[in-house]
């Protein structure tokens, strides 16, 4: 019983130290050539400042999702939606909403990260990091390829749109929300309470349960 | 210059690739994470229409703002309901929650 634990032990940080070191030389690989391209083009003056920190975020973006949904790591896995999340308030940045950038860094990095880590620490992850995928890996690869070529097909082929115009101060959202969308607002709050009471009574512990 | 067709496609690339983790990965808060993904492209495809679409009511941004609460929400009910099945069968995957599969 000991050495099996010692076992497991020993085995996992194995694991772990090959999936950082992939995980490397993958990164270095791809972002490497990809950073040095980009800086070339902004020394150079093809693009502009804003350019440059746009495609910046845009592949620091699709790593952390790409990280997030393929990492067999589960922490790996969190801390990367946690990359692609913070990338994505800096989007929102360049977007000209800061009060959006704010909430996605309060909310994502702040409570949705804690409460994904708290979950996995809760589940089995605390004894074993690495998961295995379902057995429908290729179909499911090839239904999300068929969407995502769909999808972006249709995407660049629109022209909508202008240049980027207004910034939408605190003082603007506060009031469009507050005067327009007082009742969503409110309803907004209300499911907030119930999710949260609601999760409380789902993951308490009954007293029965707690007897035996 | 940086056109709104940028932002749709990168929010459809990330979509995609929240569509794939949801179809592949057995563990359900490796599929929440996904989900999480897939909520994060569509608020930034509201934001990028409100910034460059809709400029005057930016009700784009007043939408982020829901997805994102209601996004939070999910995350604890449904952290919530994990924890409850793991405690049940001891496992948090979903192939192995089939009780209704007949």
């Amino acid at each position: 019983m000991g050495e099996r634990v010692v076992q497991n032990q020993m085995s996992l940080p194995v694991a772990r130290g090959r999936s950082i070191l992939t995980g490397l030389v993958l990164g270095s690989l791809v972002a490497g050539p990809y950073f040095l391209v980009l800086t070339a083009l902004a020394i150079l003056g093809r693009i502009s400042g804003a350019e440059f920190v746009w495609w910046l975020l845009a592949g620091i973006t699709i790593a952390g999702a790409v990280g997030a949904v393929t990492s067999k790591n589960v922490v790996h896995a969190a801390l990367s939606l946690v990359v692609a999340s913070m990338s994505i308030a800096g989007i929102f940045l360049l977007l000209a909403s800061e009060f959006i950038a704010l909430v996605q860094i309060l909310v994502y990095g702040g409570g949705v990260a804690i409460l994904l880590i708290f979950g996995l620490m809760m589940t089995n992850a605390s004894d074993d990091p690495i998961v295995m995928d379902g057995s429908q890996k290729p179909f499911g690869f090839g239904v999300a390829l068929v969407l995502g070529i769909v999808l972006v097909g249709a995407m660049s082929g629109a022209a909508w749109g202008g240049a980027l115009e207004t910034v939408a101060g605190f003082r603007e959202i506060g009031t469009r929300l507050y005067r327009d969308y007082g009742v969503p607002f409110e309803v907004a709050s209300l499911v907030l309470l119930v999710a949260l009471v609601g999760a409380v009574t789902v993951a308490r512990r009954d007293r029965e349960e707690d007897a035996e | 210059m940086i056109s709104l067709t940028h932002y749709l496609v990168l929010s459809a690339i990330l979509f995609s690739l929240g569509f794939y983790g949801v179809l592949v990965r057995r563990s359900a808060i490796l599929i929440l994470i996904s989900v999480e993904l897939m909520l994060a492209a569509v608020s930034i495809n509201f934001v990028a229409f409100a910034s460059y679409v809709d400029t005057d009511l930016f009700s784009g941004i007043i939408f982020a703002i829901f997805v994102i609460t209601i996004a939070a929400a999910e995350v604890g009910l449904a952290l919530g309901i994990v924890l409850r099945t793991f405690r049940e069968r001891a496992s948090a995957n979903v192939d192995e929650a089939s009780t209704l599969k007949w």
